[in-house]
């Protein structure tokens, strides 16, 4: 068996048990790397040297005898946007294309607590705005499944590692699905943390009160064992909650007796394929054959959700990335005579088009004389939302849905029409904007043999019951089958 | 044209950068002063992926003013960004407070020529300052410096209360006074830690307000006064000549003494002000709120009242003593001994207490002057135990000693004689050896009992009271 | 809705070619419509979350960089400072 296709669960018990070193894994990791990167593209860049020198490191401590963490020797991807001290964070962007952060974002502090050895930064979208990755400026990453179709996004660069054996466990970030859609595109699990239970300081802001950094792997417990090393409350980050966050792993159970499931009919309405449909059903299924009991739950501001997203998403966006001016860091366009042409030629010249478009709603959507009917309107459908969500909450204990309408598109194929691209976070974006947690764990193919996600949503904090209910199916399947990919 | 037909109205809103020892919403120092770009971080300097984290002194500073200032506090309130794009702004935003300040509604009394005027204050907010930009022909461009980006200021912004420059001085006056008192600025002005922007309108009297008119940049109190006078002579000019004053933005030049047109009306920013997500709600309870409001000591507007009207001072007496927190704890101790007159008290400390101040550039803790040995040196003089220049001398004495002027007194034996029988024999020698001077006097050379008096002085060596010589001469000067 | 394409464009300190321009305005008309689907509610309101109340920083100051590090991604530095196009303030 090659290394790379294990779990991470897997792995930390071979490396205690010394049937491999972490050398062995990191080099088998990035042979793996080395094999499929033309094709693939998932890393925007590779660090060799130090994920080397970090595993030689962890094998001579653990060959002392220290006692070390789980994820101690574990090669890990990260996202472009999540700063690491030293390596480039260019957010996939020409606008940061030479930036080097001089600190680390807080997820990554934690995660040098667990010795964890870092393999290099994963494509995304720029600045994560996108669901298909072609939104780089540097390169299209491919679906592993088929090469012709995109790995969903924004993280489609911390999926499609994932799914071919490139990483195995990658950070992601999600804003309005861009954890959950390219991990069904490329059939893997990946978690929506509740919002306040990962610090997001060093994660380069694309909409403050909506993202969240996430965990993306071949198990639901390599998520709960990734999530349980970066949650917490963080001092940087006043909006993180401070609450015991248990060792998720610890307790993790595989039963979902007296469960109640709701299954809200919104999101199985018209749109959503019966491919998709059929799939997601087929789990509810397995879930009551095991105890659990299904209710249909109805999310009627459902509707609403979408707008609410783009314009709260944009306005923040609008801000976060005003910053962006080519004065500090980053790019500064060589054609200006005064600060304005400065501030002007940079930005249009280091963002690409869904970046300025994103600009321009939230600009848009703030500027004095729309405040009103868009911003504010849209935070108060925030609450509206988030009401009808802890009323379906009193109703079950969580609730199955589809993670996308369809599954993944060719490249190439919705790029003209940004409208139809947004359509592919219609049951996805409702969860940041009530801030609730959600996996997206495969369940299936599609007559085009791509895989179906579907969705897991949890009131806040219920992670425990996610990583719970998700590790049940898992079970009952005999683990999430990536051999197509892995091969 | 009849200037005085005109009224102006002004309202005023004052930053004021606050002496935390940290930033507002990092932790790198507040200070000022120190090389180019060494007090910065990544948050100060809005790297990408930063947050910021606000700084619990800040709100306590804020609520403080807000207490002094007699506002009520928001229990509840929170932040938001003001968009704009500027080298010395790193985020491209600044984090102010928009709609919910943390106080609000207040009033401030202050003193113009001696009667109390109300002026009201609108609210005051919480934000952070921007960098400094360098000019210098040397360079081809501008430079930035972040050391001042995210030191901590309230903005203080007034109702259109005051009428002319005069209110305007006096308003400023006090608040940089209130600030000191509370110990939450330095109020250097020198090194801008109290700046102002300026609205000013001019009407006839008896008319609706006038338009009114933003004057940014103004760094000194004294500009205050000029920019206003200027402003408002220009829109007086402006109206007698039949123009119309339009609501714009200018830009004091103090140098020259004049403003300019910075932006008129439809140029005015879009700040696009929203929450800033990434601080949640400020939220001060009850008992917060409590233990701030019980700190707030007498504050000086009011003190320079009470002073006048309890104690007799006049107005500028009052000014100048409470002016300085240590003096003005001094005069209430001595004049809390109840022993000697306070206006005695008072000429005392602006006398010879302020001016071993200056010389020795030293705060009173470090000096010889406690309460009680003050009050028993006045005592003494009052008392006329010892001449006022005697006590001047024992003032020296217990400065160097640190001991009490009764002491100093008794051991030098400076005790000032007022027994008239001790003294006629000093004066009738006095008298014995001055003949030419009585003539003198008796020809109508009243100067010439002034010499007298000193000539009995020096023969009692100091210590004849020269109030009862002077009697004693006066029975031989008939 | 039609969208005033020169003011958005300068307020979000961008500039397009003209035909850029005309795409980005048909592009911007037809978000903005997709983002009006909203209820018809009662937003008169203030924006504020009580239930969210921050814990605050205590004033203590802390030294972590140095001017080399935070200037190392700076386009244009001279004598520790960055540089701009001359501007007036």
């Amino acid at each position: 068996m090659e290394l790379y296709k294990l779990q991470a669960s897997e792995l930390s018990q071979m490396l205690q048990n010394k049937e491999c070193s972490s050398v062995e894994l990191t080099k088998s990791v990035l042979g793996r790397i080395d094999a499929k990167e033309d094709q693939i593209k998932a890393y925007l860049s590779v660090d060799k040297e130090g994920a080397l020198q970090k595993a030689q490191e962890v094998d001579d401590r653990r060959l002392k005898g220290e006692d070390l963490h789980p994820l101690a020797g574990i090669p890990i991807g990260v996202k472009d946007n999540i700063c690491l001290k030293g390596m480039p964070a260019t957010c996939a962007s020409r606008m940061l294309e030479n930036f080097v952060p001089p600190y680390n974002a807080t997820v990554i502090e934690k995660l040098n607590q667990t010795d964890c050895v870092y393999l290099g930064k994963l494509n995304m979208d720029e600045f994560a705005m996108g669901s298909s990755t072609e939104n780089s400026a540097f390169q299209k990453t491919r679906n592993p499944y088929n090469t012709d179709y995109v790995p969903g996004g924004s993280s489609g660069g911390s999926a499609a590692a994932v799914a071919a054996g490139e990483a195995v466990v990658t950070l992601g970030s999600d804003t309005g699905g861009s954890i959950r859609q390219p991990a069904a595109y490329c059939g893997v699990v990946g978690l929506k943390p509740t919002y306040g239970s990962v610090s997001r300081y060093g994660l380069v802001a694309f909409a403050s009160s909506l993202d969240q950094i996430g965990p993306m792997g071949r198990s639901v417990k390599d998520l709960a064992l990734t999530y349980s090393a970066i949650c917490g409350k963080d001092p940087m980050d006043t909006t993180t909650v401070s609450r015991e966050y248990p060792d998720f792993t610890k307790n993790l159970k595989s039963d979902v007796k007296s469960l109640k499931i709701g299954l809200p009919k919104e999101y199985f309405a018209e749109g959503v394929t019966a491919d998709v449909k059929e799939a997601v059903m087929k789990v509810a299924k397995e879930y009551e054959k095991l105890g659990a009991t299904l209710v249909e739950v109805s999310l009627p501001s459902t509707d609403y959700a979408l707008s609410a997203y783009y314009i709260i998403a944009s306005a923040e966006a609008s801000s976060n990335l005003a910053r962006f001016d080519g004065v500090k860091y980053g790019y500064r366009s060589p054609n200006y005579a005064n600060l304005e042409e400065l501030y002007e030629n940079t930005r249009s010249e280091g963002f690409g088009d869904e970046v300025k478009r994103r600009i321009m709603l939230g600009t848009y959507v703030l500027s004095s004389g729309y405040y009103d009917a868009y911003y504010k309107k849209a935070k108060f459908t925030q609450q509206l939302i988030q009401q009808q969500y802890a009323d379906a909450f009193t109703q079950c204990d969580l609730l199955l849905t589809p993670t996308t309408p369809d599954t993944a598109f060719k490249i190439g194929e919705n790029v003209s029409d940004p409208i139809k691209m947004y359509m592919n976070d219609l049951l996805t974006v409702m969860i940041n904007i009530a801030g609730l947690p959600a996996i997206s764990m495969p369940c299936g193919f599609d007559q085009k043999k791509m895989p179906i996600g579907c969705q897991l949503i949890g009131s806040k904090f219920s992670e425990q019951t996610l990583f719970d209910t998700a590790n049940c199916y898992e079970q009952l399947v005999g683990g999430f089958d990536l051999s197509a990919t892995l091969q | 044209m009849a200037y005085t037909d005109y009224e102006t109205v002004v309202g005023l809103e004052v930053h004021a950068e606050l002496n935390t020892q940290s930033k507002i919403y990092c932790s790198c120092k507040n200070a000022f002063g120190l090389e180019v770009n060494t007090q910065c971080c990544p948050v100060c300097m809005g790297m990408p992926g930063t947050l910021p984290t606000l700084n619990e002194k800040v709100v306590e500073y804020a609520v403080k003013m807000g207490y002094a200032l007699n506002c009520t506090i928001n229990p509840i309130s929170k932040q938001d960004r003001k968009n704009y794009f500027y080298p010395d702004l790193p985020k491209a935003y600044q984090i102010s407070q928009f709609d919910i300040p943390l106080c609000e509604h207040g009033y401030v009394d202050v003193l113009v020529d001696g009667e109390e005027k109300r002026i009201g204050v609108t609210r005051i907010h919480i934000e952070e300052d921007a960098g400094k930009l360098i000019h210098d022909d040397s360079f081809t461009g501008t430079l930035v410096d972040f050391n001042r980006c995210g030191v901590p200021l309230i903005e203080i912004v007034s109702e259109p209360d005051m009428r002319g420059s005069k209110d305007a001085k006096a308003y400023l006056e006090t608040i940089k006074s209130i600030l000191q008192y509370l110990g939450i600025s330095d109020c250097k002005m020198q090194e801008g830690s109290i700046r102002c922007d300026i609205n000013v309108s001019v009407h006839k009297k008896g008319e609706p307000f006038g338009t009114r008119v933003e004057m940014k940049n103004v760094n000194t109190f004294s500009g205050a006064v000029r920019a206003i006078e200027y402003e408002a002579d220009r829109q007086i000019k402006a109206l007698e000549a039949g123009e119309e004053i339009s609501q714009e933005t200018r830009r004091w030049d103090d140098a020259k003494g004049v403003n300019f047109l910075l932006r008129s009306k439809e140029d005015a920013q879009d700040y696009r002000y929203f929450p800033e997500p990434d601080l949640s709600t400020i939220v001060l309870d009850e008992d917060y709120l409590a233990s701030i409001k019980a700190t707030i000591p007498e504050l000086p507007n009011k003190k320079i009242i009470r002073y006048m009207k309890e104690y007799g001072l006049p107005e500028e007496d009052a000014g100048l003593i409470v002016d300085n927190m240590e003096k003005s704890a001094l005069f209430e101790s001595v004049v809390g001994m109840g022993k000697v007159k306070p206006k005695n008290a008072s000429n005392w400390i602006l006398g010879d207490v302020s001016r071993v101040m200056n010389e020795t550039n030293k705060p009173l803790s470090e000096l010889n002057i406690p309460a009680e040995n003050l009050s028993q040196l006045i005592e003494l003089v009052e008392k006329n135990v010892i001449s006022n220049s005697t006590g001047k001398t024992v003032f020296e004495e217990m400065l160097k000693t640190g001991d009490a002027p009764q002491k100093i007194v008794d051991a030098k034996g400076l005790g000032q004689i007022s027994d008239e029988g001790a003294l006629k024999a000093i004066v009738d020698e006095v008298v014995a050896n001055n003949q030419k001077s009585i003539e003198d006097y008796k020809n109508g050379k009243t100067n010439a009992l002034g010499y007298l008096v000193g000539q009995c002085m020096k023969a009692s060596k100091g210590k004849g009271n020269p109030a009862v010589m002077k009697e004693l001469l006066m029975g031989h000067l008939q | 809705m039609k969208i005033d394409m020169k003011r958005l464009a300068k307020l979000s300190k961008l500039k397009f070619s003209p035909e850029e321009e005309a795409k980005f305005q048909k592009e911007m008309e037809n978000i903005v419509a997709m983002v009006e689907k909203l209820p018809d509610i009662d937003a008169s309101g203030p924006l504020i979350d009580p239930d969210n109340p921050m814990k605050m920083r205590k004033d203590v100051p802390e030294k972590k960089f140095t001017r080399d590090e935070l200037l190392k991604n700076a386009p244009e530095v001279q004598a520790g400072c960055i540089v701009v196009p001359k501007v007036v303030d």
